[in-house]
């Protein structure tokens, strides 16, 4: 058994301590003060697999017998290595397959990219027309936990190690017992899902055992906006909203293009509405209402800053502005209780919503009670927008979460009436709320069988834990309200002994062992004609997906229940203080519920608005903070219900006062090595009556410091005023941005901006006139600085992760990052955000100081690094004007487990100690064109080549492409008269432009205070 | 007493190759260096000790064209002093690099490749002005040491004494045809060394200079940093100075007015630094150029306000002291004052160095730079180098321009009239009666 797993194993068996409920114990353990100031890895430096030489040949061979049977057939799971090359496998290579990665009751359809069978790279689908090539940060970084070497590697059985074929015949004695009496006593408990096979195989399953439940908990879901839809509609629909429609929209509390569902169709369609071409162009509004500063503030045209608790207050105020305009609204108007400004923002977002009629769109965030929700939809029947920015679907193969049906099974495992509970893919004792002590019911539970890819949290209550297959080793499928259905494919044999989801529900369903490919199969013989069944298909495995159009509900809205409800729920205003504060529970960016807390390329990705990694924090305003006399890391105790964590204070401008946000998925107990107690888990707060925002919660006085790992310096608030006056003064021409209407009266404003001096060089400039000519432009009005740019980059490029310890050290890694500007006033600032990779300097400063020529021009206008010459002066990096270029202080990847450097692409050196390193253009992707249109005897094409942050962005808000051809998508957009160079007034001639961010504002609030 | 200073001293050259091995070992990484802050200490370390080693020249070389005899009582003194700096600053460069093993990439050395140094890079151009730099001053060094070294030779007590001297000797008998050639080679030599002294710290400047960053990105470097290297040179030469003259009893030799003299040096230089300081600030604000001004408002007001008033007060307010002739006569007070002239000048290094890196162009990079204790313990080893260096030569080479000294006394004069006795130190001034 290899080490990792003794480790899991054995702190498995242990009796959990729970680390974060007993302050006075957290802060009297010398041990645990360490754990938590630890730089990251416990033990990076332990060789984790015992994957030595042969049997890393035959995963080899494996993989390569499984590429070589592409994935649109059927394949072989026998592990020899070929013999004879199998068709279509050439060494070298990248072949990319179709597949789709399983979120919830979402997924990403997705290109991976297979190098002689092992999977390192992931891209969206083209064929997907919502989603395209975008992914995101999620999809981006799954790759690394395909090859996470703490994953499960053996079916447990009470801890002791067994097989898969064991657990079948131990569930065959079980199914017997459940089969005489009905089920009765069993329970399935999933993950909420949205797929054609396993909707039917839990029919089946229901069918067999008709007294047993299967219902899927998720701690992070849709709940809210379903109970919402069913009071204003009185049925189960789902909200589907069409931002490529929407002129005007006014989201409350709605991150919709961070960590709402579908996000990434969202930032796909909203952007789409902000690539501004020329003058003549419209683009949407936005207004925002929230209490935290969240990713879709990086793009609000407008923003109001308000408790959480009190959005429904606002959207009632909307509602009787919006009545007293002629709008049949159901709801009882009352005196909005809102501050002055929000009067005059009401007045004019009602008005504006009324102007754009069947284009506005009014929404909702799952965070908010079911009651703002129904009076979301009420006003949106009432603006006569269905049909057009938001129509609702029943949401097909889906089962969603249902927290109420949880908290009834937790109550019956407790009475005992639960005899077998089988636990797939998801981790109550870990993300259920603190007040079920799911614990307490787990252990009443006779036998518990878990699926899941880690020994996790749930695995000591679990009699069977079976190791669950990731999702690029097997075979499913997906399909929810978006416009298609896809196939999970197989990439790769699994690494390790386990079942696959689907695997599993067919065992629980049919009573045997099936494999993935035949019950997926056996599910799309619905789907595709019989009689050439076998090629559509195989269509579908080349494709990854088939259309799938979900029928548009034609809904009516029962005034009657909407009235009722709201006249329930009337607005109650807490008045919140230092001794009563607002608490709201948000997924991450990063980890989102905590299902990535074991991937360090998450942990160590920047937060898109705070800029935190490897932690979580309480999130106050600069005004909670001087009122409560805490400072930035000041460890605090949060108490709210009875229950007691301890996070570290940050202080981020535009957080509603008295309002504390918590992130979610953080604190794990048995995450792995990268991600076990990371942060704190804000669960163990969590009530199930109101899981996402409540007041009550109270904070201690400073309990010591933990600092937190900011990648950017927290500047701008509790910096001295020098910088942040120096700040205040360049901002406008790093990020230059003009209102819609400046830009139509003077659409060449970016040059005004920064004084441009008549640019002379010392010395004989190179001519760059012929061939290819590479050079990117990054749009700044779709930029959402999601950073789904930095994960891609950092899978394609082999970047390192360096820990907590050294990004608070200042040596993060990543190639492309995402800076984050505020600007305006501390209490509701905008948010700027510019992605800043290597620009490709033609007149490049690094180079010019190398005193060994490491860094040099390529003919092709490329800044290329030689790291075999390169010594490590770190002169280039000072001279760096946007200081992109990143060394490698240690030996960073050392100590990388063998399983882990699978996921290394084999185009990309991997970097020494010692030696520079920055963005190339991805210059592997740019030979590897060069090399294919040469084969096929042809020109390059444009948009052959996509840099691995062009290819991800999901707002395609970044282009690469040859600036001499006059046709390409770079030229034209360096063309328009947004386009400026960062720092250009130092004769740098980067290659990499911007185009400057427009906003549009209401010309009714442009007035003091709301402009953003 | 000599035994005790050594043990310190070795112990601190202990230090520094334990801490260069962990460094070696382990990866830049053990110091406090990140993102936007480059080079540290290192590099803070390296300029000063190269300016430490521009005062032995200096002396050497300029005051011995321009006749300035009273520099024969401390010129090989100050000439040792630059050769140990110089090896003690050539350690920083050549490890603070990534790749240590490889460092051999800076020389231009013919290879099948046809690969070659960056002959823009300043970088390389240190590497020269430095290696020249330390070659010319040990030539003159040793040239000028070779009478004394027969001098040493003839009085050799054992055998391997007597062998190495005269080794070392290269058979000076004394002759007048040797002391003419000697003459002449010292006097060449002196020329070649002269704008040595303006040239090693200008092209160190231009490490600084060449570069973009606000704040590193002025014309005025070279000349600023050639003041600023003789003001540092002459503070560390005073210091040391005064310990060898108390602890060997040379007060008769190196005299007070001789002291006066290096502290009128310490004046001017440390007057032409602090213009300079202001300078580099009206021109940032005359620029107009933001990011300019922004460094050198933040280098005042900012996140190392701290140590640019340490620099402030140690480099402009210190030397102004040196005004009166009292103090300047005074040797507890000039060794004080010395001493903040060292300190300031470090810092001042330190001030150019990292508060640049620190805050330049993109606040998103903005980060605070602190040395870590492996920073700390290079720099302190460094001493120890320098002072077991200095002491070896101490104990092992003639300290004080013997033959020089014999030259300048009164005995020396051809005319000397055996009338009323003038004072020594007159004489040795080359002050008329």
């Amino acid at each position: 058994m290899s080490q990792a797993h003794d480790k899991n194993s054995r702190s498995g068996n242990d009796n959990p301590v729970e680390y974060w409920r007993s302050l006075r114990h957290r802060k009297m353990d010398p041990a645990y003060r360490e754990m938590l100031e630890r730089e990251f890895p416990e033990g990076i430096t332990e060789k984790p697999l015992n994957l030595n030489r042969r049997s890393f040949l035959t995963l080899m061979g494996a993989s390569l017998a499984l590429a070589g049977l592409a994935s649109c057939r059927r394949p072989e799971e026998k592990i020899v290595p070929y013999v004879s090359r199998p068709e279509g496998v050439i060494p070298g290579t990248v072949q990319k397959y179709a597949t789709s990665m399983p979120f919830g009751t979402e997924f990403f359809t997705l290109l991976v990219h297979s190098r002689e069978g092992r999977p390192v790279h992931v891209s969206g689908n083209d064929a997907n027309p919502l989603t395209g090539r975008s992914s995101n940060v999620w999809a981006n970084a799954s790759i690394l936990d395909l090859y996470d070497p703490d994953r499960s590697q053996f079916v447990l059985n009470n801890g002791a190690e067994s097989s898969v074929a064991a657990f079948a015949d131990a569930w065959k004695a079980l199914a017997e017992k459940h089969a005489v009496d009905k089920g009765t006593g069993l329970t399935v408990l999933s993950g909420s899902f949205a797929s054609p096979t396993l909707h039917r195989l839990r029919r089946e399953f229901l069918d067999r055992y008709p007294s047993a439940r299967w219902i899927a908990y998720e701690p992070v879901d849709d709940e809210n906006i379903r109970r919402g839809m069913e009071t204003a509609f009185g049925r189960n629909v789902q909200p589907v909203y069409d931002f490529s429609r929407a002129d005007v929209i006014l989201a409350i509390d709605a991150d919709f293009l961070g960590t709402e569902s579908r996000s990434l169709a969202n930032a796909r369609s909203f952007a789409g509405r902000r690539h501004v071409v020329k003058e003549t162009d419209g683009m949407n509004r936005l207004y925002v209402v929230e209490s935290s500063l969240t990713q879709t503030t990086t793009m609000a045209d407008h923003r109001l800053v308000m408790p959480a608790s009190r959005m429904f207050d606002f959207l009632l105020a909307v509602a009787g502005e919006l009545r007293g305009m002629g709008l049949s609204i159901p709801a009882e108007s009352v005196t909005p209780n809102i501050p002055e400004t929000g009067k005059k923002w009401v007045e004019a977002v009602a008005s504006d919503l009324v102007r754009a009629g069947k284009s506005a769109l009014v929404l909702a965030g799952r965070k908010q009670p079911p009651h703002v929700h129904a009076l979301a939809a009420a006003i949106n029947q009432a603006l006569g927008n269905t049909g057009s920015t938001v129509t609702y679907k029943a949401p097909p193969f889906t089962l969603a979460s249902d927290s109420g049906e949880f908290v009834s099974l937790v109550r019956d495992m407790k009475a005992g009436a639960v005899k077998t509970l089988v636990v797939l893919n998801t981790n109550p004792v870990y993300a259920a709320p603190a007040d079920l002590d799911v614990r307490a019911a787990m252990e009443a539970v006779e036998t518990v069988i878990q699926l899941s890819s880690h020994v996790d949290e749930t695995s000591p209550f679990a009699a069977w834990h079976v190791p669950r297959h990731h999702y690029l080793e097997s075979w499913g499928d997906v399909g929810g309200m978006d416009e298609c259905i896809g196939v999970i494919q197989p990439l790769i044999a699994p690494l390790y002994q386990g079942m696959s989801v689907v695997e599993l529900a067919g065992l629980l369903a049919t009573g045997s062992m099936q494999k993935g490919y035949d019950l997926v199969r056996e599910t799309w013989k619905s789907f595709l004609p019989p009689s050439s069944f076998e090629k559509k298909w195989e269509k579908v495995l080349h494709d990854g997906l088939l259309r799938h159009e979900v029928r548009k509900e034609m809904v009516q809205l029962d005034a009657a229940a909407v009235r009722s409800l709201l006249a329930d729920t009337k607005p109650k205003v807490p008045s919140l203080s230092p001794r009563n504060l607002e608490i709201v529970f948000q997924p991450s960016l990063a980890v989102f519920d905590g299902r990535f807390a074991n991937n360090g390329w998450l942990q160590e990705f920047p937060d898109p608005v705070t800029k935190l990694t490897w932690d979580n924090a309480a999130v106050m305003s600069p005004g909670t903070a001087e009122a409560l006399g805490l400072e930035n890391n000041d460890l605090v105790r949060l108490s709210y219900g009875g229950r007691e964590i301890a996070l570290p204070v940050w202080i981020m401008p535009g957080q509603a006062d008295f309002s504390i946000g918590v992130t979610l998925g953080y604190g794990r107990q048995f995450a792995g090595r990268i991600g076990s107690n990371v942060g704190g888990n804000a669960y163990r707060l969590r009530t199930y009556a109101k899981p996402f925002i409540d007041t009550g919660l109270k904070l201690s006085s400073s309990l010591g410091k933990h600092e937190l790992a900011c990648v950017q310096d927290h500047h701008g608030l509790d910096t001295e005023k020098i910088a942040r006056e120096g700040i205040r003064r360049r901002l406008p021409q790093l990020i230059r941005e003009a209102t819609l209407d400046e830009y139509r009266r003077k659409p060449d404003f970016v040059d005004e901006i920064a004084e441009t001096p008549d640019l002379q060089s010392m010395w004989d400039d190179h001519v760059y006139d012929e061939g290819n000519q590479w050079g990117m432009a990054i749009d700044l009005n779709a930029c959402i600085g999601c950073g789904a740019c930095t994960i891609a980059c950092q899978s394609e490029n082999n970047v390192p992760i360096v820990g907590r310890e050294q990004v608070l050290n200042g040596r993060e890694m990543h190639w492309i990052r995402v800076d984050r500007y505020f600007h305006g006033e501390v209490e509701n600032p905008a948010v700027r955000v510019q992605p800043v990779g290597c620009m490709q300097c033609e007149m490049a400063p690094c180079e010019q100081v190398c005193p060994v020529g490491a860094t040099s021009h390529d003919e092709e206008g490329l800044n290329t690094m030689a790291y075999n010459r390169c010594i490590g002066t770190r002169y280039c990096s000072n001279n760096c004007p946007y200081k992109v270029r990143r060394f490698n202080f240690f030996n960073y990847t050392k100590d990388l487990p063998e399983i882990v450097q699978m996921a290394q692409n084999p185009d990309v050196t991997v970097r020494f100690r010692g030696v520079m390193e920055k963005c190339t253009y991805c210059v592997q992707r740019i030979q590897r064109e060069k090399i294919a249109a040469k084969r096929e005897d042809r020109e390059l094409r444009d948009g052959d080549i996509r840099p691995a942050c062009e290819e991800t962005c999901p707002t395609r808000a970044i282009v690469f492409g040859n600036i001499l051809d006059p046709n390409s998508r770079v030229t034209q957009w360096k063309r328009r008269s947004r386009d400026y160079a960062l720092l250009g007034e130092f004769n740098l001639r980067p290659r990499t432009t911007y185009l400057a961010r427009l906003t549009n504002p209401n010309p009714e609030l442009t007035g003091k205070g709301n402009e953003t | 007493m000599w035994w005790v200073l050594f043990g310190f001293a070795s112990s601190g050259t202990l230090i520094l190759l334990g801490s260069l091995g962990w460094l070696v070992w382990e990866g830049t990484g053990v110091w406090g260096l990140n993102n936007p802050v480059g080079w540290g200490w290192a590099i803070v370390n390296f300029v000063f000790w190269v300016g430490i080693g521009h005062a032995g020249t200096l002396i050497s070389a300029i005051l011995f064209l321009l006749r300035q005899k009273w520099r024969t009582s401390i010129n090989r003194f100050a000439e040792a002093m630059t050769i140990v700096a110089v090896i003690c600053a050539g350690i920083f460069p050549g490890f603070h690099v990534g790749r240590f093993w490889v460092a051999y990439y800076l020389a231009p050395v013919p290879n099948q490749m046809g690969v070659w140094p960056n002959f823009r890079s300043p970088l390389l151009w240190d590497v020269f002005a430095v290696g020249t730099y330390f070659t010319v001053s040990l030539m003159f060094w040793y040239v000028g040491m070779v009478p004394d070294l027969a001098t040493l030779r003839d009085r050799a007590k054992t055998k391997i004494r007597r062998l190495v001297f005269g080794f070392l000797s290269l058979g000076w008998r004394g002759g007048n045809r040797q002391w003419q050639h000697y003459e002449v080679a010292y006097l060449l030599l002196a020329g070649l060394a002269t704008p040595l002294v303006l040239s090693v710290h200008s092209v160190v400047s231009t490490d600084f200079a060449t570069s973009l960053l606000p704040g590193w990105h002025t014309t005025i470097f070279p000349p600023y940093f050639v003041a600023g290297a003789i003001f540092s040179g002459f503070g560390m030469v005073l210091t040391l100075t005064l310990i060898a003259r108390k602890v060997y009893g040379l007060e008769n030799i190196i005299t007070i007015g001789h002291l006066e003299k290096m502290n009128k040096i310490i004046l001017v230089t440390g007057s032409m630094v602090g213009y300079a300081y202001i300078m580099e600030f009206f021109i940032s604000w005359y620029s107009g150029n933001i990011y300019e001004v922004f460094t050198f408002v933040n280098r005042a007001f900012g996140n190392y306000a701290w140590a640019y008033w340490i620099m402030m007060t140690c480099n402009v307010i210190t030397p102004q002291f040196f005004w009166f002739k009292r103090v300047r006569r005074s040797v507890p007070m000039m060794f004080v004052l010395s001493i903040f002239v060292n300190i300031g000048m470090w810092f001042e290094r330190f001030v150019i160095t990292v508060t640049s890196l620190s805050r330049d162009f993109l606040p998103s990079s903005w980060d605070y730079y602190a040395p870590t204790l492996w920073d700390i313990l290079t720099f302190v080893g460094s001493f120890g180098l320098f002072f077991t260096l200095f002491l070896l030569f101490l104990r092992f080479l003639p300290a004080i321009a013997m033959s020089e000294v014999k030259g300048v006394l009164p005995q020396a004069d051809p005319h000397r009239s055996d009338g009323p006795a003038q004072s020594e130190e007159a004489v040795i001034e080359g002050a008329a009666p």
